[in-house]
């Protein structure tokens, strides 16, 4: 700490801090345009000039200088005002003063500053800027004439997006902001640098003239897409939800968003929404009321075990409790599942089995304390970008070294120093075991591994995975296994990241305990830093894993689930939210369980595929009507309220199951604090939270682990038939999920489903981007759009499975690699 | 840029050859900070920098694309069209000014029939106004890529654009 002297106030500050930063964690405030405490310091504006008496009173900007002992600060003397005060005057010379139809005003910077230091008359004169406003795109304009060059959006968009779609172009007065060859934007929309712009030069336009930003309540929120667990504002005018404000105090990530949470809003207030409860009757869905439909439901409810369920994870842990209550104790049945019963069983059976506990061992938080990050498959930064984000920031801020295990190469792949393994599909867990090998043959093993159980056994299992052997079957050289397995090894703290969900069958239960056994081996799996990083898919993937809503002591997991209404075993099926008709593998097999079944409930926001198929459709609420919590896929514990009042016709799912539950002779909880307290109780990790201690910033949850060691299974290799190439699925950055495609957001950007395929391939196969071609697989064959793409290694082509329109489960059978055919 | 060169341009890029960008790409690689010197070599096999070849570089040297052309429009020494065989630069200093460099500059641009800084479109000539060319002695002066021509007159002006149309292209 060093002692220093701002504004004749004596104050400490760290050694590292720079005057403006020292100046804030004293409550002194010094004017800012160009800086932001997430990006490293620049000094383009001007505003922050303070004065310092070692410095022989010259004017020196705050935000670039650090504090040294003894510093003497002045940060408003009548000079500094004055040359702030010319600072605006020559920032308003050039920027159009269109305040009134600007939609940044009342939340712009330069508006405030102006303001603040009363510049009412300009002594210079110039021309305004003439440039071209892009409206290339349909979700940021970009205005330059309005642009002050502060070059917070070409920094925010280097040094934590990592996409590098802006910067200065040109020099002197004509310098300003754009992309390569002065296009429109093309980028990944984040819209980070609509978040950080401190004026209106880059908006966001689907909010575009809604509303002035005064005139918005603004009301905080947990995203409702991915795992992450990102902390939204969510912008509310006349019960509507307009926009999401950036709040750079929010949450772990800063309020950092993706181009989801940013711009995915959309379907809170969809014209689309399902307004009133709908009865099938002759073979049509008709309006009907809800003491109808909740009396007919709760009669077909009285079957026990001829009932089973299937509820997505972006329910709240609520309403996820109380509809496994009313399953278990009121109806008495078991047979209840999330996610097609494979995208959670890295964490219900692998870390389960690993960790005696299913869940990660290490936290988002942990991967800037990292100093070695492996993650498994790019696709992290698609599943959750702003993990990926995190991951940008470790590499490039704290020097974390960054390795690749994928299919394809990723945005990840092209960050400094990285490397990137690319393996033949479906070879990864032979090349973690492979990894572990090499850790316990040359003795890199922690001392306390030898004790944790199964040591022996995995010893003698990992024989036949030889660097040599398995280099044969991954395509990865044999010393760059080697390499990569001291390497982890010998760093201090270690962190593996993978992602799972619907689309990425192979990282089940044997992917995780592989994973977990490394870390286990070499003693990195409960240091700060250090660990496994599981990414679950949905918002509460890992608050449905933690109430234990999925198929357990031999019940029948989801897709036995769909089985089991083929056959006749299940008589009534009860579908909370989830799509399985576009998400779960095998259309067919789901088509038909879903006509065999003889009753079917649905209750969801949208007419969805799956919902028009139903005897009976219960429109629900979504997040942004409803209060609760959603546990993140590092176990945070978040707590939301409702930001809007939902419609009269509409009810929560918490609603619905404590209609069902008094329907059926039980006691129905008050609230969904009331459901929470039992949660808390039930829970391990949750004892003592309740929604009112997780009112500010959440808890997370601990996880208590017990090691294991765990042999896994490894699929046999398959060849790839000539002419064929290998198809992996996953998920599209755009998208989270189905419900994504509500989001208008999401869909502007990417619309389709399609099918990515590398340049060797399209070259051999003479297709070129856009072509519709025809995909075949031994299950079916369907229409795709193509996109070729540097990232995709020869043979191997990747699916997204996010659209309805476009349901690749006609073609994908839940098979991690499915063999395909191309043709025009 | 005039019709005919954009046209010219569009023509040019597609038979746009990579391998002779790699070979200066493969020279400098591994060395820190390559990007400068691989723009100027690329540029001096291409004569400009075309924009398949700057997407080329962006992927080879894992640099933003947007950072190339930052760089590419921060300095002047990097041209983005094509230019020209011959290049004339005609000093406008103070010194060739008071001698009449107007009257040299207006000559060439009604001989050559193109502006400051524009190429004509059989991509023979490329023409530029200079601040100084460091010879001030010699006023008024201009120069053809490498040759000085000092002292210049109108009827120079007519002999050196009646010498190089002679010259072959190629």
């Amino acid at each position: 700490m060093v002692n220093l002297t701002i504004d004749d106030k004596q104050v400490t500050a760290p050694r590292t801090a720079t005057i403006y930063e020292a100046a804030k964690i004293n409550g002194i405030k010094i004017p800012i345009l160009c800086h932001d405490k997430k990006l490293k310091p620049f000094g383009a504006c001007r505003m922050c000039l303070v004065e310092v008496e070692q410095m022989k009173g010259r004017q020196i900007p705050a935000c670039t200088t650090p504090v040294t002992e003894g510093m003497i600060i002045r940060t408003t003397t009548p000079d500094i005002v004055k040359a702030r005060k010319m600072v605006l005057e020559l920032l308003l010379l050039n920027h159009p003063l269109d305040c009134p139809v600007c939609d940044k005003s009342g939340d712009c910077d330069l508006q405030n500053l102006t303001y603040e230091y009363k510049v009412n008359s300009n002594r210079f004169k110039d021309e305004k800027f003439n440039h071209t406003i892009d409206y290339n795109n349909p979700l940021i304009e970009r205005d330059m004439n309005r642009c002050v060059l502060c070059g917070k959006c070409a920094r925010i968009c280097d040094e934590i997006v990592s996409y590098g779609a802006l910067t200065f172009i040109d020099r002197g007065i004509e310098t300003k902001i754009g992309c390569e060859f002065d296009d429109g934007l093309n980028c990944e929309f984040c819209g980070s640098c609509i978040s950080v712009c401190p004026v209106g030069s880059l908006l966001a336009r689907p909010f575009k003239h809604k509303a002035r930003f005064w005139a918005m309540t603004k009301h905080t929120s947990v995203c409702s897409y991915c795992g992450t667990g990102c902390n939204l504002t969510l912008g509310v005018k006349d019960n509507k939800v307009l926009t999401t404000i950036y709040d750079e105090e929010q949450g772990f990530h800063k309020g950092q968003l993706c181009v989801r949470g940013r711009f995915g809003y959309q379907f809170i207030n969809s014209t689309k929404r399902l307004t009133k409860p709908l009865i099938k009757k002759n073979g049509r869905l008709i309006e009907s009321t809800w003491d109808e439909a909740l009396e007919l439901v709760a009669g077909r409810l009285k079957g026990g075990t001829e009932v089973a369920a299937l509820a997505t994870p972006r329910l709240t842990n609520e309403e996820l409790a109380l509809f496994k209550k009313l399953l278990l104790e009121n109806i008495g049945t078991k047979n209840f599942d999330h996610a097609a019963g494979f995208a959670h069983a890295a964490l219900t059976d692998g870390l389960e089995k690993s960790f005696g506990t299913p869940a990660s061992s290490a936290s988002i938080l942990d991967i800037q304390k990292s100093d070695f990050l492996l993650v498994i498959k790019t696709d992290a930064y698609e599943t959750h970008p702003v993990v990926g984000f995190e991951i940008n920031m470790a590499v490039k801020n704290k020097g974390s070294k960054l390795n690749i295990i994928s299919d394809k190469r990723g945005k990840l792949s092209k960050l400094p120093e990285t490397n990137t393994f690319v393996h033949v599909p479906g070879s990864e867990v032979a090349v973690l075991n492979a990894l572990a090998k090499i850790i316990l043959d040359e003795k890199l093993v922690s001392a306390a591994a030898a004790s944790v159980p199964g040591y022996a056994e995995l010893e003698k299992a990992l024989v036949p995975f030889s660097a040599e052997a398995v280099s044969v079957q991954s395509g990865i050289a044999a010393a760059d296994i080697k390499k990569l397995a001291y390497e982890y090894a010998a760093a201090e703290k270690a962190l593996i990241i993978f992602p799972i969900g619907q689309g990425y069958a192979g990282h089940a239960a044997d992917l995780a305990s592989a994973v977990a056994n490394l870390a286990i081996l070499t003693g990195k799996y409960d240091k700060e830093g250090c660990g496994v990083l599981c990414l679950s898919e949905k918002n509460n993937s890992q608050g449905a894993v933690d109430v234990g809503f999925y198929a357990q002591d031999g019940a029948l997991g989801g897709l036995q689930i769909l089985d089991a209404c083929s056959t006749g075993t299940v008589k009534t099926l009860f579908i909370a939210g989830e799509n399985p008709l576009t998400s779960y593998p095998d259309r067919s097999r789901v088509k038909a369980a879903l006509e065999a079944v003889e009753f079917l409930v649905v209750s969801e926001m949208f007419l969805t595929e799956t919902a028009a198929m139903a005897d009976v459709v219960l429109p629900v609420c979504s997040f942004a009507e409803k209060d609760g919590t959603f546990t993140s896929t590092d176990r945070h514990v978040q707590y939301f309220k409702a930001a809007i009042r939902k419609s009269v016709q509409i009810k929560s799912d918490h609603e619905v199951f404590s209609a069902l539950i008094t329907l059926l002779g039980g006691t129905a909880p008050t609230s969904p604090s009331a459901t929470f307290s039992e949660i808390a109780s039930k829970t391990p990790g949750y004892s003592g939270l309740s929604h009112v201690s997780l009112r500010k910033d959440g808890a997370y949850a601990p996880v208590v682990i017990t090691p294991s060691l765990v042999v896994t299974q490894v699929a046999p290799y398959k060849t790839v038939e000539q002419g064929k190439l290998a198809m992996v699925t996953g998920s599209a950055l755009y998208h989270n999920g189905t419900l994504s495609q509500h989001g208008e957001g999401p869909m502007h950007v990417c619309p389709e489903g399609y099918i990515e395929l590398s340049r060797a391939d399209a070259t051999a196969q003479k297709i070129t981007d856009s072509d519709m071609i025809n995909v075949s697989s031994s299950t079916g064959s369907m229409q795709l759009k193509v996109k070729v793409s540097p990232r995709m290694p020869a043979g191997v082509v990747f699916v997204p499975y996010h659209f309805s329109e476009s349901p690749i489960n006609t073609i994908w059978s839940g098979s991690p690699v499915t063999l395909v055919a191309l043709a025009k | 840029m005039s019709d005919a060169v954009a046209q010219q341009t569009e023509e040019l890029e597609p038979v746009i050859d990579l391998s002779i960008a790699d070979t200066v790409i493969d020279k400098y690689i591994d060395i820190p900070g390559n990007l400068m010197p691989v723009l100027q070599g690329v540029q001096d096999e291409y004569g400009y920098i075309p924009r398949v070849v700057a997407d080329h570089i962006a992927e080879r040297l894992n640099v933003y694309p947007s950072q190339i052309y930052g760089v590419l429009t921060f300095y002047s020494q990097f041209h983005l069209k094509p230019r020209g065989k011959f290049i004339i630069r005609v000093c406008v200093g103070t010194a060739c000014h008071v001698q009449g460099a107007t009257r040299i500059v207006d000559t060439f641009f009604d001989k050559l029939h193109i502006g400051h800084a524009e190429t004509s479109p059989d991509l023979r000539y490329t023409f530029e106004k200079v601040a100084c060319l460091g010879a001030c002695g010699m006023a008024p002066l201009a120069m053809v890529n490498d040759s000085t021509y000092g002292a210049m007159t109108v009827q120079k002006v007519e002999e050196i654009v009646a010498d190089y149309n002679q010259r072959p292209l190629k």
